[in-house]
């Protein structure tokens, strides 16, 4: 971002602007202060990474109103500077007595919960940090307005309902500097405080936070072994000579990356390994040399073989389910980062740096491409999940048909009726789930208890166990009725993609037009959106026995009379019921 | 030379408004630019300093009015 100017930016931004689908996703920046380039360049970043964004400021200083008006947006940013809390704020601080500082920081602390309360139906939040170090920089004392920020950011902490994300001020501050981050030649006429640079900086910042909550952030971390997990090459220099111990050097420089990449697999990113060595060796490395940090346990996927690395990560995109888009390989190899670059665009390659003490840090610098919104208890127990996908992977060849299989894993799936339990993995769900979705409706918390408690709509959650183990909460069908005309409508039907290709969706299905049916619907209607990344289910309706209506350019009408009904009779997917509470 | 200038200032008033540079007229100003307006103004003027590395005081930034006077400051910050 640093390297691109401002006035490219400006063009690039404009151009992206003549392509972008009529779903926007909509940003309102509310500010006590004018952030004039903020906007162009958030947007330009954003749009850089295809999210159709459009970045608009709220009106001047009317943060705790604006926060009502604009709560319907996809995000919102709270962009609120102490220094203008009142008109001179910065030296009339220093003036206060106690009553007065108090009084001002109850008076901020009440327009925060304001705000939370405005926005708590909001999809994201991101609310800056307080600082107080603009003005303080040179300061030898702790200043007023230092301990004010100190004292609101604790209350922040303390209180910020899930949706709100504060992003730290004074790390961005911090990496372009104070100096070349504000410029108050417009502070006294037009209340502006920062420099292009600060808002590249920022921009670069709370990107990862908001890929997150457009179900963007990446899944899986791929290495290379070779002078990737460990300096030398183990089928020359040999098992004893490979290092990665910070008894030597560069082993250091490794050991530092096998440790970054086990943090990230406590986060719940996938590891693995694409390689080109011979697996028995890798196996010796992974199982029995002392000074490996990452171990089998940690891999969700091994390709180790000659094959090449384009067809490796095609496997690994299909075999853990993930899109070649979620996926960040890190290798030494320029032939292979540049064939990787060239055949899979989606994928994100990350070479290892040639002065290898700048290894560590470009590694550190991606961590946020991960970034994951709220460790929710699946998370942290996904990675085993993964691993049983993989198991049942290595499983699947040995039946002659998928049909053997499939019956083979003792499948059940279990239905939760409007569970008031399951709100937040069911708004997660819809967040996340690309592949296998038919409508890609994204819901908030907010907007799944709506419903949940409306009389008139369905929400039905599944989850499905086998022999090998639980996949949690996982498939969704959210459904409005209009009880006096007898017809419904799917208004969401989407499987994670850790449990498709099993016939789930088919015995889910049946289960919904029953359900319906129960409910006295006659006709069923739904549609097929297009996107990107759901071809796969395009078909879906057809399939389900659904009449195609019409079509235009994103979406696919249906229509069923439940009597046309044709059930799959699925008998190797035992159906129950269940109840979190 | 001031014809390149002029140029250059052109595709930056282009960028910033967001207007094709061949539309960009010789009385430009905020009264016939819909989208001028104070945040625009700033974006331009960032634009201006960057594309000339030059940097405005104050009261330059708000003389920075139309077309001609930008043109006019332009110059003579460069000169200078």
């Amino acid at each position: 971002m640093k390297s691109i100017s401002y006035i490219e930016i400006l063009k690039e931004n404009n151009r992206f602007a003549k392509m972008l689908p009529s779903k926007k996703y909509t940003v309102q920046v509310l500010s006590n202060i004018s952030n004039a380039q903020l906007n162009e360049i958030l947007e330009y970043t954003l749009r850089y990474e295809d999210v159709p964004a459009i970045v608009m400021s709220g009106d001047y200083d009317n943060i705790i109103q604006n926060s009502i008006k604009y709560n319907k947006s996809n995000l919102v940013i709270i962009f609120w500077e102490l220094c203008n809390l009142l008109e001179g704020m910065q030296y009339k601080v220093d003036l206060f007595n106690d009553t007065d500082f108090t009084s001002i920081l109850e008076k901020v602390v009440s327009e925060v919960d304001l705000i939370f309360n405005s926005l708590a139906e909001t999809s994201c939040v991101l609310f800056n940090r307080f600082t107080g170090l603009h003005f303080a920089n040179k300061a030898i004392n702790k200043t007023r307005l230092e301990d004010l920020a100190r004292q609101l950011n604790c209350y922040i902490d303390e209180h910020k309902p899930e949706n709100v994300r504060t992003v730290d001020i004074d790390k961005i501050l911090f990496s372009v500097g104070l100096e070349k981050s504000i410029n108050l030649r417009y502070f006294y006429s037009a209340r502006a405080l920062y420099t292009v640079d600060y808002y590249k900086a920022y921009a670069d910042y709370v990107k990862p936070i908001i890929m997150s909550t457009t179900g963007k952030a990446k899944k899986a971390l791929i290495f290379d072994c070779d002078n990737t997990l460990w300096n030398g090459i183990l089928g020359e220099d040999g098992f004893d000579k490979i290092e990665m111990s910070t008894d030597t050097t560069y082993g250091a420089i490794f050991s530092e990356i096998q440790s970054l990449a086990l943090s990230l697999f406590k986060q719940g990113v996938l590891l693995g390994l694409c390689t080109k060595n011979n697996p028995d060796d890798v196996e010796q490395v992974l199982f029995d040399h002392p000074d490996m940090i990452i171990r089998d346990q940690h891999l969700a996927i091994k390709k180790v073989n000659w094959n090449n690395k384009v067809s490796n990560l095609n496997e690994i995109s299909q075999e853990l389910n993930i899109g070649l888009d979620s996926i960040v390989l890190v290798d030494d190899s320029l032939f292979e980062v540049n064939l990787i670059r060239n055949q899979l665009p989606e994928v994100k390659v990350l070479q290892v740096p040639e002065k290898l003490y700048e290894y560590p840090k470009m590694i550190r610098e991606n961590m946020g491409l991960f970034y994951n919104r709220s460790a929710t208890a699946e998370d942290k127990i996904r990675v085993s999940m993964y691993k049983q996908q993989a198991m049942r992977g290595s499983y699947k060849k040995q039946f002659e048909n998928l049909e053997d299989y499939l019956i083979s894993l003792e499948m059940e799936m279990i239905v939760f009726n409007d569970d008031k339990k399951l709100i937040p993995r069911i708004a997660q769900m819809s967040q996340k789930t690309n592949q296998f979705n038919l409508t890609t409706k994204r819901y908030t918390e907010g907007d799944i208890n709506r419903l949940v408690g409306d009389h008139n709509a369905l929400v039905m959650a599944i989850s499905i166990t086998d022999k090998y183990g639980d996949s949690g909460v996982t498939g969704l069908c959210i459904v409005k009725i209009d009880r006096q005309k007898g017809v419904s409508e799917i208004d969401t039907f989407l499987l994670s993609c850790r449990i498709i290709g099993r016939n789930i969706e088919f015995v889910f299905i049946d289960t919904v037009v029953n359900r319906l049916k129960s409910e006295g619907v006659i006709t069923i209607v739904a549609k097929y959106i297009k996107t990107n990344k759901n071809q796969q289910v395009m078909d879906f309706y057809d399939d389900c026995s659904f009449k195609f209506i019409s079509f235009d350019d994103s979406k696919r009408y249906y229509k069923l009379h439940i009597s046309d009904y044709k059930p799959h009779d699925i008998n190797y997917i035992k159906v129950s019921y269940g109840k979190t509470d | 030379m001031e014809k390149l200038i002029e140029e250059r200032m052109r595709e930056v008033i282009s960028a910033v408004f967001n207007i094709p540079v061949n539309e960009i007229r010789t009385d430009a100003s905020s009264d016939n630019i819909e989208s001028w307006d104070s945040l625009k103004h700033m974006n331009m003027v960032s634009a201006l300093e960057e594309e000339f590395l030059i940097e405005f005081d104050d009261k330059e930034i708000f003389e920075l009015l139309n077309y001609e006077l930008i043109k006019t400051i332009v110059l003579e910050k460069i000169e200078n």
